[in-house]
């Protein structure tokens, strides 16, 4: 379970320029050595790993990963995944978060409560709710025979269709929440003003509302592709085996082959992306136009 | 606007709902199902899947020893953070950007890739108990969640009250507790109850760590759902989706829903 | 000067007791800037001195300094004889009223007011009473319930004196505290923490930027440059006979008239000034280069007699009406000079562009070392 992370941290309000020791700041310590030892110290240990063999150093891990079509293919999977899921996240969130952002009232509070419930949901339960959805005499189809889309029931479940579907409903509102609160804090008197100037609806989306939310834009895309690049849980159950990601080489090398260099390659190239897209997305964030809040 | 005319949005705002409900309702139906297959819709009422809970001990297990793992981790979390936020916020200590974005970077990088990192230094400083390894990774995963919401709330709160509550005859530490404390309340348990839930349903992290003795709640869960699934896990499913609302509802009266996921 | 019955600790005498707070030689540094330098200040009981400068001079650090929420690099703080430089603060029994006031807004406006009784041991029965006392010192009886949060300003104001003074403070510091209200509200708001706080008979240090605050405050007023104590003094004296340029131009309105001494005898200097030859009290060698210094209420319209007065003659600039007064502007040739004049009753004929002859008495001209060394 994540929350928006849009900002990257939190800043302090006011932090004095200047520095002097104060004893007070013996307070941080604990918290600091923990983190130091129990968070960086293995990351970084990690990293290490995946440097090293048996004879010492060593880049027969990252030679097997980028040197192999298989597993250049796993990547290309894990990355096709999060981009198709981040663009069908962003075409029905965009316009969600906006219905979201315009009502007023009561309303707002409880359809905000029910976009923001289902996060809160064991992603376990919710893929195993959806398996269920899949199977053939699941509801969909249940719905598409009754309908009377198909005439007899299909198989979904360990289909693409099965995959996509799943991880868009589990990481929809990562897309809806940033957005929304971009989208609320815009001056609706600003569209008045440009339809006011004789710009059309598609001139208006075009040159206001799309780069005043564009900050939004980021945000969520930049959450929904960095968490569904790393899916393990949710296409693990949907696809299983035929479809490979990165995340399952990874658990697989630690968990069934003990082949921890691949496995330690492949979690520093993963790594190597999330740290990339945020960087790009603080990059983004900041430069004129998409000015943060 | 009239391009994204309101009706649109809003119809496609109730169907997002709709959607992301779809698989929770499924869920909560089947666990009321009489049958023993998932079979839509479902034969008939029957409520012998959650009697049938009381026979899952492994299951039963698992959530204890989740909720153990979940709350303890937290109120590690809580207080090392907290005294942590404080410095940062005061500018007690250099770099204090910098720290702040260390202390909630994990919340960034996936899941698997710490669960790697935990395991492996695990077996390379030789930690073999299976229960605090969980408890060191949890804290881990829960202090991003407590770092964000109490410096949220932390650069609302006017730190003259802390110099008063000193002046008026109360050492530092016994400021913070008696001022500090109740006025970020709010964060705390809205920072609590988000890292609660990251805790008690992370499996990409607890994956690695676990023991065929000792499993996590959703470890449990996705084993079952792999191996036999049947209407149990429908069950104790339902009844962690209502315990999770319980718990919403509850924050909601103490600090509201609003103020929660606005951190 | 006590009239007042209070429950609280009464008025002290009006003689001071000197030295009953005593800063010597403190000096503080945040990383390479020095913040205060080698600074003394000697207050005496039941005094009120404030500390009057502009932002950045040091007057909230050494405030700090003496709460003990700030530790000193060097010197001492003593009050009442103890001394205090390494008792942590909240053993200093020093009150504080903060800026913005640091109320409590978890607790009621008499939780508030017991905070620092409770935090002392005070036993239930006497707290109440103590906090009754408390709210009707600062006329606050009927808000003993109402949650902090729901006061305005000025009753805030006087909560936040309430809790500081209940728990009988040997010295008790204001940190700006009339910033937050309107200017209406201030003003009563001065002359009442006034009464009540020399009814209580207790010690104060009050920071502030606004020089009147000072003035209708003080008992004296400490004036402070840069980490320096420029001038202390009581009200009149600091206004009427400031020791250095910084304290005539930072406290009221003055004129400055920048020239250079050409001779002098008897204590009185002549300077040439563009305004014609000025004389005014004063040693300073042949050839200074100085500045005359006048407040524009000590200027009066027409000729005086050569040997009492200055007399020079200008154009006005601007007149600025005030209604009971008004403030005349004049022309001046040279950058950084400024000839203020202040009037009750305005000649008919002024206008700016209209010539015009004042005078003022050698006694009110001050005379400093031109800014920037005397001789360049």
């Amino acid at each position: 379970m994540t929350l928006a992370r849009d900002d990257l941290a939190v800043m302090p309000a006011a932090a004095p320029a200047r520095w002097t020791f104060d004893a007070k700041a013996l307070i941080a310590v604990p918290g600091l050595v923990f983190m130091a030892l129990a968070f960086a110290v293995p990351v970084l240990m990690l990293v290490g790993d995946s440097f090293v063999d048996r004879d010492g150093f060593s880049l027969a891990g990252y030679r097997k990963v980028l040197g192999d079509p298989y597993y250049i293919g796993i990547i290309g999977n894990s990355l096709q995944l999060a981009c198709i899921t981040t663009a069908v996240c962003l075409a029905v969130g965009y316009p969600a978060a906006w219905a979201l952002a315009r009502i007023r009232g009561a309303w707002q509070v409880i359809l905000f409560a029910l976009i923001f419930l289902p996060l809160t949901v064991s992603i376990v339960v919710k893929t195993f709710g959806l398996t269920i959805m899949m199977r053939r005499d699941g509801i969909i189809n249940f719905l598409l025979v009754n309908l009377g889309f198909i005439e007899r029931p299909m198989r979904l479940v360990f289909t693409e269709f099965s995959l996509y579907f799943g991880m868009v409903n589990v990481f929809l509102p990562f897309m809806i929440l940033p957005l929304y609160s971009v989208m609320r804090m815009l001056d609706p008197r600003l569209l008045d003003a440009s339809a006011s100037l004789g710009a059309g609806p598609v001139h208006t989306f075009l040159r206001v509302t799309l780069p005043l939310t564009m900050p939004g834009i980021i945000a969520g895309g930049t959450l929904v592709f960095s968490i569904s690049v790393a899916a393990y849980v949710t296409p693990g159950l949907l696809v299983g085996d035929r479809f490979m990601t990165m995340s399952q080489v990874m658990a697989k090398a630690y968990l069934n082959i003990r082949d921890f260099q691949l496995g330690a390659s492949m979690a520093v190239i993963m790594l190597v992306i999330s740290a990339a897209l945020i960087l790009a997305s603080s990059y983004l964030v900041r430069t004129p136009g998409g000015e943060r809040r | 606007m009239a391009l994204f005319g309101s009706l649109f949005c809003r119809l496609v705002l109730g169907l997002v709902i709709a959607f992301l409900f779809l698989p929770i309702l499924i869920v909560l139906t089947v666990s009321f199902s009489s049958s023993a297959v998932f079979a839509f819709p479902p034969p008939g009422f029957s409520l012998r899947w959650y009697a049938s809970l009381g026979k899952a001990d492994s299951m039963l297990q698992a959530v204890w020893l989740s909720t153990q793992i979940a709350a303890l981790s937290t109120a590690i979390s809580l207080v090392l953070g907290t005294l942590c936020a404080i410095a940062i916020t005061r500018g007690m200590i250099p770099g204090a950007k910098a720290v702040a974005t260390f202390m909630a970077s994990p919340l960034m990088l996936p899941g698997l890739v710490l669960g790697i990192a935990f395991l492996q230094a695990a077996r390379d400083f030789g930690l073999r108990d299976t229960y605090s390894t969980l408890l060191i990774a949890h804290v881990v995963i829960t202090m991003p969640f407590i770092m964000r919401t109490v410096l949220a709330s932390l650069s609302l709160f006017d730190f003259a009250m802390v110099d008063a509550a000193r002046m008026l005859g109360r050492s530092y530490p016994a400021a913070l507790w008696t001022v500090l404390v109740p006025n970020i309340l709010p964060g705390f348990v809205s920072g609590g109850l988000f890292a609660f839930i990251a805790s008690f349903d992370n499996y990409p992290v607890s994956i690695f760590l676990v023991d065929v003795r000792t499993k996590t709640l959703p470890i449990q869960l996705l084993n079952q759902v792999e191996m036999s699934p049947d209407p149990t896990v429908a069950a104790i499913s339902a009844l962690l989706i209502l315990g999770t609302i319980a718990a919403l509802i509850v924050c909601d009266r103490l600090v509201g829903l609003k103020r929660m996921a606005s951190i | 000067m006590s009239q007042q019955a209070t429950a609280l600790p009464p008025a002290a005498e009006a003689q001071h007791e000197p030295g009953y707070l005593a800063v010597s030689n403190v000096t503080k540094r945040f990383g390479a800037a020095t913040v205060l330098d080698s600074l003394s200040l000697s207050v005496g009981r039941a005094e009120f001195v404030s500390l009057l400068g502009p932002s950045g001079c040091g007057k909230t650090t050494l405030l700090r300094l003496i709460a003990g929420l700030l530790a000193p690099d060097q010197g001492a703080i003593e009050v009442g004889g103890r001394d205090l430089t390494r008792v942590a603060a909240h053993r200093r029994n020093i009150g504080v009223v903060f800026q913005n006031y640091a109320l409590f807004p978890h607790l009621t406006v008499a939780e508030n007011i017991a905070y620092g009784l409770r935090a002392k041991g005070v036993p239930k029965g006497e707290q109440a009473k103590k906090v009754a006392d408390a709210l009707g010192l600062v006329r606050m009886e009927a808000f003993a319930d109402r949650a902090v949060t729901a006061l305005s300003g000025g009753q805030q104001q006087r909560i936040a004196v309430a809790r500081a003074v209940v728990v009988e403070p040997s010295l008790l510091l204001l940190d700006e505290p009339f910033s937050a209200l309107d200017r209406k509200l201030r003003e009563t708001m001065q002359i009442e923490l006034r009464h009540i706080l020399r009814n209580l008979g207790i010690t104060s240090i009050f920071v502030t930027h606004d020089q009147d605050e000072a003035l209708v405050m003080s008992d004296r007023i400490a004036v402070m440059n840069e980490g320096r104590i420029e001038h202390l003094g009581t009200p009149s004296e600091v206004y009427a006979r400031p020791k250095s340029l910084y304290t005539m131009e930072f406290v009221g309105q003055s004129s400055r008239i920048g020239g250079v001494v050409t001779g002098g005898r008897d204590g009185i200097v002549e300077i040439d000034t563009p305004f014609g030859l000025v004389r005014a009290p004063g040693h300073f060698l042949t050839g200074s280069k100085v500045v005359v210094g006048v407040r524009p209420e000590a200027i009066a319209a027409g000729e005086g007699p050569a040997g009492e007065y200055n007399t020079v003659r200008g154009t006005v600039a601007e007149v600025i009406y005030f209604g009971s007064r008004t403030l005349l502007h004049f022309r001046t040739a040279r950058e950084g000079d400024r000839l203020h004049v202040e009037l009750n009753r305005l000649p008919d004929t002024v206008a700016p562009g209209v010539e015009m002859t004042v005078r003022w008495r050698l006694d009110d001209s001050r005379v400093f070392p031109a800014p920037g060394g005397a001789d360049r």
